[in-house]
């Protein structure tokens, strides 16, 4: 099968050409790799590559699609884009539009204090929300001018990573 | 002697102290919030309270409720860690009222010591030395200029009503004076509504160096040496290590019998800490006494080969301390490492979430101070430290390779964490040349992000190629049941088959 990969800004084409168990022969845009790719643990996967060993964990995203991947120097953000995530996002671009965002927070948290209401017209770099976990507070600020169109959240609600906090039209 | 301690506190510290407690045969309660029903020191305890919400202000700073399971569970004694409850004068009086024993100094010292400007003023009639400056608020140049001409450059304006940044200048020289003392003034009366100053001579380069004492209740008192914790992010340690590859022999002489001096001087029982700030001319000054057991006390306890929380206890219990200063010697290299939850490449966000898979370094010289374990869900209600790891080895030079090792071990996922970050300080020169100040994170802000070069194309494409095979492997996962034996590739599914019937 053959899959598109997003890894941060880069996109790959990947395809497998051959799997015997954990031996794998795949295509990583047109260079081939010969290796060994075993899961360890949940998540961890231990790969033999020309007798180089490689630990590699996967911590899964928002969805089944997203990853977070680390290596031993380095965490990328990587996604699976098949069909189904190009038509979707296709289609949120369509349904957001170029003139609405949304501000969430990278973490789960509390929501300490929404110095803004519905209809408020805030500039760029004005703070919209604040956000607490772990004893350290942390302000979200807009990226751009607009006009704040819905609050999903209330002061004192408890919040999941990235989960949509407020949007701006 | 103490027989049952009620540990008011969560997390790593809870289980360590109780962990002391089991050797010494002692009874153990833990008290846990909403959040923390599946924590370890619940799990870890003889017996277990519930005391309210996850926020702290409704469950662990409750003085009422603490002392309430106290009594329900027949505790004689209360550990209160550290953070907390554990500086609050307050809640050592309720205890005494309560006729539970306090593990920790008396509420007098705590107070004394709680406050900065007694503390200070305490420390000069011992004939301590403090960072010099102005004793009262500066309102003209003149007695500014007067206090510069006395101290030197340079010095640092701070605001009297102060804190957080504002209102502080730092002045190197003569010519800036006015300028400065008029805009801090300014800035001091804008976020403060009140326009005095004062003036402290700034310290270049500073380290901040420790010494750890114990006291008993006869006037005892012993220092077990320094730490040097000079490793900060936002003013928080997160290395340390002992002994200080920064001070002498004569000035470690000198320095822990000033610490032992100044606890004195405030009748101080149990275990505590007295913070230095030292100059590059090895200058030292106090800073602060923190009336508690340190996050950090770990790698003191392995150099010194003495039980802290055990020493606590007995002389808690009002044993007489039987060390004596003349025996005890650092043997050996100490570090610690403070495994946070937060992501370093985000400016340190934290980051809660549930513990996928977790493994722990081992072997020769660890010791992983934690509480968290695979399937555990961190909460965000209290602090993102999850472990520390501390290492001993002969010498300075290879504790560190140690400690490197050691983090190359120490896998955690599902969460974000310092572990890489921590492991890139190793590697800093001035860290391996022990020739390193509070500066030495910002001074290194390149070397610790260098981590893009280190990853070339290769490597990503094992990223990559990790990705795929998980996906695709979930997805045949999801694919009927029938289909998959029918390609048969799965040896692991057949076996898992075969060991499933062979379980029941």
């Amino acid at each position: 099968m053959a899959l598109e990969i997003q890894l941060e800004e880069r996109k790959s084409k990947v395809e497998l050409v051959r799997k015997d168990k954990n031996f794998v022969e795949i295509l990583v845009d047109g260079r081939l790799y010969k290796l060994d790719i075993i899961m360890v643990e949940e998540g961890v996967y231990s790969i033999i590559h020309d007798n180089k060993s490689y630990n590699v964990e996967l911590i899964e995203g928002e969805n089944s699609k997203k990853y977070i991947v680390n290596t031993l120097f380095k965490s990328f953000n990587i996604e699976i884009v098949d069909a189904e995530t190009r038509y979707q996002l296709s289609r949120n671009r369509n349904l957001l539009g170029d003139d609405e965002s949304t501000i969430s927070s990278p973490m789960p948290g509390k929501i300490v204090r929404i110095p803004v209401k519905v209809g408020d017209k805030v500039e760029a770099g004005d703070t919209v929300i604040i956000v607490s976990a772990m004893k350290m507070e942390s302000e979200y600020k807009t990226g751009k001018a607009g006009i704040i169109k819905e609050i999903h959240v209330r002061e004192g609600d408890t919040i999941d990573g990235h989960q949509p906090l407020i949007s701006i039209e | 002697m103490i027989k049952k301690v009620l540990v008011a506190n969560r997390g790593e510290i809870a289980v360590r102290i109780m962990r002391s407690c089991r050797e010494m045969g002692i009874r153990t309660v833990a008290v846990f919030s909403d959040a923390d029903r599946t924590s370890l020191h619940v799990r870890y305890a003889d017996e277990a309270y519930h005391i309210g919400p996850s926020p702290s202000s409704d469950s662990y700073l409750s003085i009422e409720k603490i002392i309430r399971v106290a009594k329900q569970s027949g505790a004689d004694s209360i550990h209160p860690g550290y953070g907390f409850l554990s500086e609050n004068p307050e809640f050592v009086k309720r205890c005494g009222r309560a006729g539970i024993i306090f593990i920790g100094p008396t509420a007098h010292a705590m107070s004394i010591m709680g406050d900065k400007i007694t503390a200070r003023d305490t420390m000069i009639n011992a004939g301590i030395p403090v960072v010099p400056g102005t004793k009262e608020a500066i309102h003209n140049e003149k007695t500014a200029l007067k206090f510069i001409q006395e101290t030197g450059f340079p010095v640092i304006i701070k605001a009297a009503a102060g804190g957080g940044g504002k209102g502080m200048r730092i002045v190197t020289e003569r010519s800036n004076v006015t300028a400065k003392l008029r805009a801090a003034r300014s800035e001091a009366l804008n976020a403060f509504g009140d326009d005095s100053v004062y003036i402290e001579k700034y310290l270049e380069f500073p380290h901040h160096i420790e010494f750890q004492i114990l006291a008993d209740k006869y006037g005892n008192v012993l220092h077990l040496y320094e730490r040097e914790c000079s490793v900060q992010r936002r003013h928080q340690k997160i290395i340390e290590e002992t002994p200080s590859p920064f001070i002498t022999p004569e000035l470690r002489e000198r320095m822990g019998q000033i610490a032992v001096n100044a606890a004195r001087s405030v009748r101080y029982e149990g275990a505590g800490t007295i913070e230095f700030l030292v100059d590059k001319d090895r200058n030292y000054y106090f800073l602060e006494m923190n009336t508690r057991l340190q996050v950090e006390h770990p790698i003191t306890e392995r150099v010194v080969g003495i039980d802290l929380v055990k020493e606590q206890i007995k002389i808690a219990s009002g044993e007489k301390l039987t060390i004596k200063q003349k025996n005890i010697r650092q043997t050996g290299h100490a570090v610690e490492c403070r495994i946070y939850a937060e992501d370093p490449e985000r400016n340190f966000l934290p980051s809660p979430g549930l513990i996928k898979h977790i493994t722990n370094p081992t072997g020769l010289g660890i010791r992983c101070d934690g509480y968290v374990y695979e399937g555990y869900e961190i909460p965000i209600h209290y602090d993102p430290m999850i472990s520390k790891l501390i290492v001993w080895a002969e010498n300075r030079n290879e504790a560190i390779k140690r400690m490197k090792r050691a983090l190359y071990e120490y896998k955690i996922t599902g969460i974000k964490t310092s572990i890489t970050f921590l492991s890139r300080v190793m590697d800093i020169p001035e860290f391996i040349e022990g020739n390193y100040n509070t500066h030495i994170l910002d001074n290194n802000r390149d070397l610790l992000k260098s981590r893009d070069q280190r990853c070339d194309i290769l490597c990503e494409d094992i990223a990559i190629i990790a990705a795929y095979i998980d996906y695709t492997d979930k997805l045949n996962k999801l694919k009927p049941f029938r289909q998959d034996r029918s390609n048969g590739n799965s040896h692991w599914k057949g076996y898992g088959r075969k060991r499933n019937s062979v379980r029941i």
